[in-house]
């Protein structure tokens, strides 16, 4: 038992692999600021984790990231009260399921822009400054494994995951040289209330979602965030799927992404399909890390003779 | 003449401009939009004048959330039907992050990402439902690569790709074509703009021409290719991209975005050709002994 009184900020914390993240902070001593739209639920997680861990103090943030204004007033709120923010997680986002010419909905998906993508920008933005005075911070993204797949009836949940990760990995080159660390983290589909409220539940994504804990994923991102790694993809069938990503055309994971995204029709045939579909999944797969590997150990030993710079080459 | 009308935004310069010139010269009827009414006014009578076209003016800045939709209404009073789309406008800003300006950046959210989202939606619905049409969306060879010190920008060009690829997915089965146009560092008003016109990839790599890559994303467009990268160098780095681990690319990318310093530059390339130089005269003594020494065998 130990409080180390540094403070950690946590958006989307009123549920899923957010409220599962402030539970990994709370066990560890951490003063949480806890951020969502659901104070009450917040209220009663604030009590939980002080009767079950008692360590930190818990403070509660009413905020909506799909307001312009709510990233600057979360940043008001921590100055009037004092708090200094050590880690920031940015864990709020949603989704949007559907064909997107004809099905989902704009206003939805605005919104999942506004938080997905623009609040992390504000709200990194606003501590990471404060980060970069103390020369002291970590930050912790929720991309995804859509972040390197294009996502099929939820385009613009996938591309705001894409977003996240070019955003991330381009801080860290910027940060290198202090000591703030960002760290994106990537699960798969997992088992938390993301399907529903996105309209995809019954689909073969939100099934397989079934057999992923939350607290699991959870803990991964929060091992990475803590030891200060650039990311971590939760899971090894997403870590194979991620890799398969670098090698295998667009078009080929895109469209296997909307076979994944489909509700499939109750049959008989269904239960083989899906166990044929694993196999040659597995199949590509260990091809995928075969060529992995190769070019892996190709570029490794290049980089090891020579200061190797890809912009050498005049690309 | 060919009766058809394509809405093109950030037509005012760059490839924009250069997209309405391609489209008037195949007749096309055009809908210009951009910020500044006057420079769009001149390029639409010089276009009309020339080429015997219509075209209409819409001064809109698409970094106000209720653009898209105003220009769709505008598009729908008139009674333009549009068949092509070009999102085109986008912004940046250069800086470290922790040091760029924050306005900027959301401006340039809601361009590049909102309020393309937001057109696409509106004349998107209205093609699947004539089961005609087509998109051009301006992505960058930076959707593949993570760009330090343009760390928003590089993000928002890889949401258009992942946005573009899944709903090139979705739209398999109807006749509506999407296609994403991704060139390298061009010859724009770009980086004037973002405030990076001393940096390494401005001041000492080969730019592109507008109307080249306006040229190569219209043949693109018009064929209904899914990807044009345009520029050899810009496909191999494309391909490269996709297998090389991210962090990697982020560093190659921020040696590109830095200062330009000619010094530097010049005492970098002296050391390059000074190690392959002593690499090669290695290799040539090497291949030299090796050879003595079989002919000692012998």
């Amino acid at each position: 038992m130990k409080i180390n009184g540094q403070t950690a900020l946590i958006t989307g914390a009123s549920s899923g692999i957010g409220y599962e993240l402030a539970r990994c902070f709370a066990q560890d001593g951490y003063n949480l600021v806890l951020v969502s739209r659901n104070t009450d639920r917040l209220n009663e997680i604030a009590n939980e984790f002080t009767q079950q861990y008692g360590l930190g103090k818990v403070t509660v943030v009413g905020a909506d990231l799909a307001q312009p204004d709510a990233p600057q007033r979360v940043y008001n709120e921590m100055n009037n009260q004092g708090i200094r923010v050590n880690v920031l997680v940015n864990d709020a986002g949603f989704g949007e399921y559907g064909m997107f010419a004809t099905e989902t909905d704009l206003q939805k998906e605005l919104s999942m822009i506004q938080t997905n993508v623009t609040a992390l920008v504000h709200l990194t933005k606003l501590f990471l400054r404060d980060m970069t005075t103390r020369n002291e911070g970590k930050i912790l993204m929720l991309a995804s494994v859509a972040s390197v797949l294009p996502n099929p009836l939820m385009a613009v949940y996938g591309a705001t995951k894409a977003f996240i990760l070019s955003f991330s990995e381009a801080l860290r080159n910027e940060l290198k040289d202090t000591d703030i660390t960002v760290t994106a983290l990537m699960p798969g589909a997992t088992n938390t209330d993301f399907f529903n409220r996105a309209g995809a539940d019954g689909t073969v994504a939100h099934k397989q979602a079934m057999k992923t804990d939350a607290a699991d994923v959870a803990r991964d991102g929060y091992e990475a965030l803590m030891s200060g790694k650039d990311k971590v993809v939760s899971g090894m069938m997403n870590k194979a799927q991620v890799a398969m990503s670098r090698v295998m055309p667009d078009p080929f994971i895109t469209a296997n992404v909307r076979k994944q995204m489909a509700r499939p029709s109750n049959g008989n045939g269904q239960h083989e399909k899906e166990g044929k579909k694993q196999m040659a999944t597995t199949g590509s797969l260990v091809g995928a890390v075969l060529i992995l590997g190769i070019v892996a150990l190709a570029y490794y030993n290049k980089a090891r003779y020579t200061d190797f710079k890809l912009s050498d080459l005049h690309l | 003449m060919n009766g058809k009308t394509a809405l093109i935004t950030g037509a005012s310069s760059g490839f924009g401009r250069e997209f309405a010139k391609l489209f008037a010269q195949d007749g096309y009827n055009l809908v210009l939009v951009a910020r500044q009414q006057e420079v769009l006014q001149q390029l639409s009578d010089e276009l009309t004048q020339a080429h015997g076209i219509n075209a209409t003016v819409l001064a809109k800045d698409l970094a106000q959330p209720d653009a898209a939709d105003q220009i769709y209404l505008e598009c729908q009073q008139q009674g333009i039907q549009v068949d092509v789309l070009v999102n085109d406008a986008g912004l940046s800003e250069y800086g470290k992050f922790v040091e760029s300006d924050l306005r900027k950046e959301l401006d340039t959210i809601q361009v590049n990402v909102t309020s393309l989202v937001y057109l696409t939606k509106l004349f998107l619905r209205d093609m699947v439902a004539r089961n005609e049409g087509k998109i051009l969306q301006l992505g960058s060879t930076l959707s593949l690569i993570p760009t330090p010190l343009m760390a928003v920008y590089g993000a928002t060009k890889a949401f258009v790709l992942s946005f573009t690829e899944a709903l090139q997915n979705e739209l398999n089965d109807t006749n509506v074509t999407l296609t994403i146009l991704m060139p390298g560092a061009a010859d724009t008003d770009f980086f004037n703009k973002a405030g990076a016109e001393d940096t390494k990839v401005y001041q000492d790599t080969k730019l592109s021409k507008p109307e080249d890559v306006a040229r190569d994303g219209y043949e693109g467009l018009m064929s209904g290719v899914p990807r044009v990268v345009s520029g050899f160098k810009n496909k191999v780095q494309a391909v490269g991209a996709g297998m090389l681990p991210g962090s990697l690319m982020a560093a190659a990318m921020r040696d590109l975005m830095e200062p330009y310093d000619p010094d530097a530059e010049r005492k970098k390339k002296i050391t390059q050709y000074t190690i392959a130089g002593v690499v090669a005269a290695g290799v040539l003594t090497w291949l030299a002994l090796g050879r003595n020494r079989r002919s000692d065998w012998n």
